[in-house]
């Protein structure tokens, strides 16, 4: 699994608000970097860190979920966080679909090679068919979907969103916390 | 379920080194708090949330560690980052259990008997992988390590 990219320019001196807009558009940068990979339904890896890379954004913009209560902002923010769950979602159900075929795949290969076990094989036979299927139906679903939201400029829209929609004008230097 | 995903009394203008401080204090405290049902295994609920909740903590780690003095903290991410290893290898082997177990009313009865070695195949691995789990609790336990990490991060606010 990929590590976490290293976030830069964080100012723990400065608020939590003005920090939100260092951190969030790099988390979603991290996002795009595995984009290149998702054209290929076999690049099984990447699309498993893209996945964890949105479910760290997702974590991230619940942490600054507060830094955009204005009641204005609030609700697009909903939205553009229910789209990161939703490509989480999809994401996940591929890469469950992925470890239930490698243990299926293991199983077969293993009582294939005991005596006798072939007749028997059937009902991991017709998993993995299903299985393949669900799995081929979720990545073009998620496709799809990656290939919407890139239409309508899903990536520019939310980090624009994230400079510009802040509860407060930042302050150039918060208090020191009390000792 | 987790309830991690949303921290109280954050206040935005607030230096980001004192957020960082309560969140991860908060997020501590709750992935704790599942640690006696994750023990206990009965219920795989408390793994799942103990594991969720550890990756929440990370990610507000990932995202705040500017805020601390390197060293110190490195050690404890990798503390929290070997909760998150060892119950994940739990929990896949949960969902694994539960989705065989689910697909076994989809199959015709003459297919349930490889689909019910699988699963026992798979619940005599979760029982191994819960081992590790285990002494990683124990080991945290006897090192003190929840009273330096909440020392640690903590700080003043404690």
């Amino acid at each position: 699994m990929a590590k976490a990219h290293k976030v830069i320019g964080v100012e723990p001196l400065r608020s939590y608000q003005e920090n939100a807009r260092i951190i969030l558009p790099q988390r979603l940068e991290e996002v795009y970097t595995w984009e290149p990979f998702i054209r290929d339904e076999t690049k099984r890896e990447e699309l498993h860190n893209m996945r964890i890379s949105i479910k760290r954004l997702r974590y991230t913009m619940e942490l600054f979920r507060v830094v955009y209560g204005l009641p204005t902002a609030d609700s697009r923010y909903a939205e553009f966080l229910a789209v990161i769950v939703d490509l989480q979602e999809i994401l996940g159900d591929i890469h469950d679909a992925d470890v239930v075929l490698e243990v299926l795949a293991d199983y077969t290969s293993q009582s294939g090679n005991r005596e006798g076990r072939i007749d028997i094989l059937s009902g991991a036979a017709t998993l993995i068919a299903r299985t393949q299927e669900t799995r081929k139906a979720d990545y073009e679903t998620f496709l799809e979907k990656w290939d919407q939201l890139s239409a309508a400029g899903f990536k520019q829209e939310l980090l624009s969103f994230l400079q510009k929609n802040q509860t407060r004008k930042p302050v150039t230097l918060s208090r020191r916390s009390p000792l | 379920m987790a309830t991690g995903s949303e921290i109280k009394d954050i206040v935005p203008d607030e230096a980001l080194e004192v957020c960082a401080r309560q969140i991860i204090v908060n997020y501590f405290h709750e992935m704790l708090s599942y640690k006696e049902g994750a023990k206990k295994g009965t219920d795989i609920g408390f793994v799942h949330d103990m594991r969720v909740t550890s990756r929440r903590l990370r990610a507000a780690m990932d995202n705040f560690a500017d805020c601390f003095p390197k060293r110190p903290f490195k050690k404890h991410y990798k503390k929290v980052k070997a909760i998150t290893r060892t119950m994940g290898a739990v929990r896949d082997l949960d969902v694994l259990i539960v989705r065989f177990e689910n697909e076994l009313v989809n199959l015709m009865e003459g297919e349930r008997s490889d689909i019910r070695e699988v699963i026992e195949h798979l619940q005599r691995k979760r029982k191994d992988a819960r081992e590790p789990m285990l002494m990683l609790f124990e080991e945290l336990e006897e090192t003190g390590f929840e009273t330096k990490f909440l020392e640690f991060f903590g700080g003043r606010y404690n």
